[in-house]
């Protein structure tokens, strides 16, 4: 996996996912440590997309078309964003829980992203 | 302004009629949320691209792609009658997911291009096969304690 930009996210993600998964196991509730984590990890998708799509914009394109690259692009920073918001309705450790899926969820979309163009190698 | 009324929050009764998004309910249904969205995504593309490439494959994925949305919809609203839905919608999706998985494996021609029910969800983790297992086992969980 070339290209630091790439990995910092993935393991970003899954560092949300372990830090939000010890939180559930340990019967917490979401609170604000666990909202600035996944705020930062949002940040550092929203480099990530950024600079895709700036390369798309200077003309760049991935080999099997754009579609599947344009929802990833999509789905990507809206993740960690829904997750926060619907794992704040819940007053249990299952707040977390959500938190944890959508951290490893976060690191799977950018491993495909990178297969679908490995364009950001910075 | 609201007048200050009493204080204690709303707390989710034993079993109210949007308990099946609560809980273990509220990863559930936020994965499957994520799935429709994945799903449908997907075979939104592929039928829009290349349909004449696999077109019983992009079906299928279309249909998993409603079963999905359907399923996450009726465990979110929790009534009565959406709790129905949603048993027959983890079943269909559970059938769904065994049987598009074997024709899968026993077919590849027919599946060029992986599905989210492509080899019983093994692109997704098989994360596909286990979901509606964990679906129907939360509805019955919440209809015995009803």
């Amino acid at each position: 996996m070339s290209g630091v930009l790439p990995t910092t996210v993935i393991v970003a993600g899954l560092v949300l996912a372990g830090y939000a998964g010890v939180m559930s196991a340990r019967d917490r509730r979401m609170d604000v440590p666990l909202l600035i984590a996944v705020g930062v990890v949002e940040v550092i998708v929203l480099v990530l997309v950024g600079l895709v799509v700036g390369k798309l914009a200077g003309g760049g394109r991935p080999a099997g078309g754009s579609a599947t690259l344009i929802g990833y692009l999509i789905a990507m920073p809206i993740v960690p964003v829904a997750a926060a918001f619907w794992g704040l309705l819940e007053r249990t450790r299952w707040g977390p829980a959500v938190i944890a899926a959508a951290g490893l969820v976060m690191a799977v979309l950018v491993v495909r992203l990178h297969q679908i163009w490995p364009v950001i190698h910075v | 302004m609201a007048s200050p009324g009493p204080v204690a929050p709303p707390e989710p009764a034993l079993s109210p009629p949007d308990s099946t998004r609560t809980g273990p309910g509220r990863l559930l249904v936020a994965v499957y949320a994520l799935f429709a969205l994945a799903a449908s995504a997907r075979a939104g593309v592929q039928i829009a691209t290349k349909f004449d490439d696999a077109p019983t494959a992009y079906l299928l994925s279309a249909f998993a792609g409603v079963v999905y949305i359907l399923a996450t919809v009726t465990l979110a609203i929790g009534s009565p009658m959406a709790r129905r839905i949603a048993v027959l919608s983890c079943s269909v999706e559970l059938v769904g997911v065994l049987a598009v998985g074997t024709w899968s494996l026993a077919d590849p021609a027919t599946f060029p291009d992986a599905t989210v029910w492509s080899g019983y969800g093994s692109g997704y983790g098989f994360v596909p096969l286990v979901l509606p297992v964990f679906g129907l086992l939360w509805l019955r969980r919440l209809a015995k304690r009803a």
